[in-house]
């Protein structure tokens, strides 16, 4: 098959086509970088002690898995890789419920207030939830919710600007005939919105879903002010503690972050585009 | 058309969580900031005392200024460098230079890559010790550099790492952005024999308004947020020198670490949150009046 014609290089001088060849060699380099930093934390998990001291920037001698035994039981990070999977299923769970409904109940129906609403819920866009955090600690303390995994994605699935706006714009072209017809054939709202509106909202679910998964998973100031118990800090948590004491954790720290890298790049891998997307589609004019 | 009451249904649970957890923080964190209150014993109405500390001149306020000052500097950054540095990029993914996918999939990458993995690849490269630049200088036989331990060097690091882990975003919304201009156009101006200068600057760039208010509306917003980064290349009291300590950093240690000042004030790490609102609002406003934009198009 031929190459679709790059119209932007038709009227490239030698001189114009040089400097493209030359920027594009330059970035490829410049990606290295990353390629570089994790890759060697990938390899250098799998180095024994002394393989690491004496050969930190090569290939391992022999791949072990001690490193990994260490971590995850003695140091008990599988503890903080299920409060993180449990932080990042609840959160998801919840938020797409709530800001899915939400959406919905905005674009499809007609009521008084409804463009105030519209604009109510994108304020969480301009003022970020860290601004309010001390009242909201208040909060969390007073409703017990306080060091629990449950309180912190009750946050994150209030943090819905984003997602209701993704949403919203999908429920915005949706046909209204649709629901009318199954209204008339006496469907109930909720019927209609789980049997109808839910299955074909199935790409967008996925979107906001990986979008926030990347978000949740990676984040680390909620979780550093919200999770003070050691027995409910996440993965990023429990490399911020390993990298604050970086020379006694040196060999430890590379198993600990493949734990918390390794899901997070199969990801990015196969959905990149749909990443970089959804980004997008909350942000740009329609 | 009948009245349908089934709204009420789909909206309500968003609307209490958003409104609890979202809203009534930020109008508390306004009312708290006139109060002395350690969190637990009664509250004391102290007026513009939490403000005046903050911004009067005393200790507090040194650091408070240093700080914001950092926000400041890192946000003219941002405008000089990082959102240029970011249309560029996204031009040249639009005109699809050599290797544009492999390109767009690597500068985004560090963007999914959590800050505390930043943080700890920050620390592989410019530690001390054992960091892989200092010991390529020491093969090479120079001498050994502090890189963030130096108060002179920090802040051009973590501006750089701030650059080789965020340019992702802002670099693809500018792209989408592009991607919307009549192909037409495009192609006419080429047909002209527009070169790559023309192309950007008379066809491409006069069309950005609406993504540059965008990404420069995120960008205050983050700047002036700043904390994760900072937090792991210096530390909780913001690097030698608080050389790369930012607002929220000060905001923190007063609210949350008691340990650091000895107390812990819910009414002054109030006072801090609400000056941040009101910077941010009158940055955005600004923003908005330069980009002539009547409405916010997210």
């Amino acid at each position: 098959m031929k190459r679709k014609r790059n119209i932007h290089e038709l009227n490239d001088s030698r001189a114009s086509s040089i400097t493209k060849g030359i920027i594009s060699g330059v970035l490829i380099l410049y990606s290295f970088i990353a390629i570089y930093l994790i890759g060697l934390s990938f390899l250098n998990a799998f180095k024994t002690r002394s393989d690491l001291i004496n050969n930190t920037m090569g290939w391992p001698h022999k791949f072990v898995f001690e490193n990994f035994r260490v971590v995850l039981i003695e140091d008990n990070f599988i503890r903080n890789l299920v409060n993180s999977l449990v932080l990042v299923g609840l959160s998801l769970v919840l938020l797409i419920i709530v800001s899915s409904s939400l959406a919905y109940g905005i674009a499809m129906f007609e009521f008084r207030g409804k463009s105030f609403l519209q604009t109510y819920f994108l304020v969480g866009l301009m003022f970020p939830i860290q601004l309010g955090i001390l009242p909201l600690f208040v909060i969390m303390t007073r409703l017990h919710l306080n060091n629990s995994l449950l309180g912190l994605s009750l946050i994150y699935a209030a943090n819905l600007s984003f997602s209701f706006t993704v949403f919203s714009k999908f429920f915005h072209s949706f046909p209204k005939a649709l629901l009318e017809a199954a209204r008339i054939d006496g469907a109930s709202e909720l019927d209609i919105f789980m049997r109808i509106v839910l299955p074909v909202t199935r790409p967008v679910i996925f979107t906001v879903a990986l979008l926030n998964f990347v978000m949740i998973w990676n984040d680390f100031y909620m979780p550093l002010v919200f999770l003070t118990k050691s027995t409910l800090k996440t993965l990023t948590l429990g490399i911020y503690t390993y990298t604050a004491d970086f020379l006694a954790n040196w060999n430890k720290v590379f198993a600990g972050v493949t734990i918390a890298l390794l899901p997070i790049i199969v990801i990015y891998f196969f959905f990149s585009d749909r990443i970089t997307a959804g980004l997008t589609s909350g942000s740009v004019k329609e | 058309m009948k009245k349908n009451r089934a709204y009420l249904g789909f909206i309500t649970p968003g609307f209490i969580l958003y409104t609890l957890f979202m809203i009534i923080p930020i109008i508390f964190a306004m009312y708290y900031s006139f109060f002395e209150w350690n969190g637990i014993g009664p509250m004391k109405f102290v007026g513009f005392a939490n403000f005046q500390k903050l911004l009067g001149g005393g200790r507090m306020s040194r650091i408070f200024f240093n700080a914001l000052g950092n926000n400041i500097k890192y946000l003219i950054c941002v405008l000089l460098i990082i959102t240029p540095l970011q249309i560029f990029f996204a031009y040249i993914l639009f005109i699809r230079i050599r290797g544009h996918r492999y390109i767009q999939f690597m500068l985004f990458l560090p963007y999914v890559i959590s800050t505390s993995i930043v943080g700890f690849f920050a620390l592989m490269v410019f530690h001390p010790n054992i960091g892989l630049l200092n010991s390529i200088l020491e093969k090479l036989g120079f001498s050994k550099s502090a890189w963030l331990g130096n108060p002179d060097l920090s802040f051009k690091l973590f501006v750089i790492v701030v650059i080789w882990a965020c340019i992702g975003n802002g670099m693809m919304i500018f792209n989408a952005n592009m991607k919307e201009i009549d192909e037409s156009i495009l192609e006419a101006s080429i047909i002209d024999g527009c070169n790559e200068h023309q192309k950007f600057f008379y066809v491409v760039f006069p069309q950005l308004q609406s993504s540059i208010s965008t990404v420069i509306t995120l960008s205050t917003i983050y700047a002036l947020t700043m904390f994760d980064i900072p937090f792991m290349l210096g530390g909780v009291q913001g690097g030698v020198n608080n050389s790369i300590d930012f607002v929220n950093m000060v905001f923190y240690r007063y609210a949350f670490g008691g340990t650091y000042f000895g107390e812990t004030s819910l009414g002054f790490g109030s006072s801090i949150s609400v000056t941040m609102f009101i910077i941010i609002l009158v940055i955005s406003l600004i923003t908005r009046i330069i980009l002539r934009k009547r409405e916010m198009r997210f």
